[in-house]
């Protein structure tokens, strides 16, 4: 799948998920908080309980797809494995694991090395798992609800919706120009297409930016002031959820203590 | 080089937020004085917003945490100064890590900071420079958008190293990551100069009177008063 059919299906689950009618400050408090926790920790343990929580929560719960939950795994996971392997083989220091007598000089591989790219790959992955839950259940247009709400600087609000739009609206017209230029015969010959190219990303900008004026005009002329105003409809926080939460956080704060001293390998 | 979400270890990733976040809140002040002195800007900057989103997710796979690609920075920090410019990339890159799992928001400090911050002052600095003097334009943006690309990946490799020592020197952890990077980001670095150059060209011709307002270029342009429709441009 490709990266912009992929953020098109994050899209479409973020609105038609088992929990997009439900309170996006539980979500985005839970998300977060499961992240920080996550993150701030040296160990394995509880990048793994997060990691399976955040699953079960996203497929069960919110019942995303299966196959769009895995699908957005493959390349973080693919380039994070590339990066692991190489943490593993050249950095750490202290106690030799293996050494291999090369003729020009001895390579050698740490314990120490090893243990800190399996410890990032665990962390990486759960990390991972709490932003998916946020996307897949939340839509931008509640997280921008919810900035305004945490009193963001209104105009930051309002260019992060404009800017949402224009990526759709940039793609879009790519697309559409892409496919004249194909039945215009553009890759026919090597200066051709350095040409095509050229030309492209060039209109591509000025006739954004003409329909991002246009846009305004219109904005304007139905009385825009400089706020977007949105039917705020979502749910208030239950405040049964919310306890729920804190008590998950601070139980995984207490595993990460009780699991302090025990290492990976 | 946006810096995966969770490959941070714990103490760096909340100095680099620490360390970016004034820089952000200047840069929200400023885009908040720009927009109130010209709302016609608004569209420009979030197309430029938008132009950095897409152009950064053209990304390589490379072995150290992150990725290479074209930043798109370079050519913002041109056209709106780097204050704006750190502004524009906290949205976009939160976008990106959002949306496309590419960078992330515990290392989104990180990430600001290199691309955001470092690569677009020094881009701009190297634009004021070139503007001074009486050299073709095309020229100083050429030279701002590279350097400015190169730069990013230089902060995200030092970022790296403080990160990850090896055998307890930063400075050796550094040279292994950037010289990782480089193969990938020179010759990307150098494409972006000229996409940069090409895209500057093709506004000075259509929307010049737009980069004269923004104080971009102060000579009279020949070509202001032939601005078209972009439909007849195409």
């Amino acid at each position: 799948m490709s990266h912009s059919e992929l953020y098109v299906e994050i899209d479409r689950s973020a609105y038609t998920n088992a929990l997009s009618k439900s309170s996006p400050i539980t979500k985005t408090f839970f998300a977060l908080s499961a992240l920080i926790i996550c993150v701030s920790v040296q160990t394995f343990i509880v990048p793994v309980v997060v990691f399976i929580i955040c699953t079960i929560l996203i497929l069960g719960l919110a019942k995303v797809r299966a196959r769009l939950y895995f699908n957005l795994f493959v390349y973080p996971t693919y380039m994070l494995a590339l990066s692991c392997i190489f943490l593993a083989l050249f950095f750490g220091s202290g106690a030799n694991l293996i050494e291999i007598s090369l003729p020009w000089f001895t390579w050698s591989i740490f314990k120490s090395g090893l243990i800190m790219s399996i410890t990032t790959f665990l962390r990486v992955e759960g990390a991972l798992s709490c932003l998916f839950f946020l996307v897949l259940t939340t839509s931008i247009t509640d997280l921008c609800v919810l900035l305004r709400r945490i009193h963001m600087p209104q105009v930051m609000v309002e260019l992060s919706m404009m800017i949402y739009r224009y990526i759709f609206v940039f793609l879009e017209i790519s697309e559409q120009m892409s496919l004249a230029q194909t039945l215009r015969l553009r890759r026919s010959g090597w200066l051709n297409r350095i040409r095509a190219l050229s030309m492209l990303i060039g209109s591509l900008f000025i006739r954004t930016l003409d329909q991002g004026e246009r846009t305004l005009a219109a904005m304007n002329a139905r009385g825009y002031d400089g706020d977007i105003r949105i039917l705020e409809d979502f749910a208030s926080p239950k405040k049964l959820v919310l306890l729920g939460i804190v008590i998950f956080d601070v139980l995984l704060v207490i595993l990460l203590f009780l699991t302090l001293n025990i290492g990976v390998i | 080089m946006h810096i995966m979400e969770g490959f941070l270890p714990s103490p760096w990733w909340q100095i680099w937020w620490a360390i970016s976040l004034p820089i952000v809140i200047y840069g929200v002040y400023k885009v908040a004085k720009l927009t109130k002195k010209m709302p016609e800007i608004k569209p420009l900057l979030a197309l430029v917003g938008a132009f950095v989103f897409v152009i950064s997710a053209l990304k390589l796979p490379s072995v150290t945490g992150s990725s290479s690609h074209p930043t798109g920075t370079g050519f913002s920090a041109i056209l709106f100064g780097p204050a704006i410019t750190s502004a524009i990339s906290v949205i976009v890159l939160t976008f990106q890590a959002l949306l496309l799992a590419h960078g992330g928001i515990t290392t989104l400090g990180a990430n600001i900071f290199s691309m955001g911050i470092v690569g677009p002052a020094i881009g701009f600095a190297i634009w004021w420079v070139f503007k001074k003097t009486r050299l073709n334009p095309s020229i100083g943006v050429f030279v701002a958008v590279t350097v400015a690309d190169l730069m990013t990946y230089v902060t995200t490799a030092v970022q790296l190293g403080l990160a990850f020592p090896t055998d307890g020197s930063v400075f050796a952890s550094f040279v292994t990551f950037f010289s990782i990077y480089a193969i990938t980001q020179i010759p990307l670095a150098i494409a972006e100069g000229l996409l940069a150059v090409l895209l500057f060209s093709f506004l000075s011709k259509y929307k010049g009177s737009i980069l004269q307002k923004l104080g971009v270029l102060k000579i009279p342009l020949t070509t202001t008063k032939n601005e078209v429709n972009s439909q007849n441009a195409v």
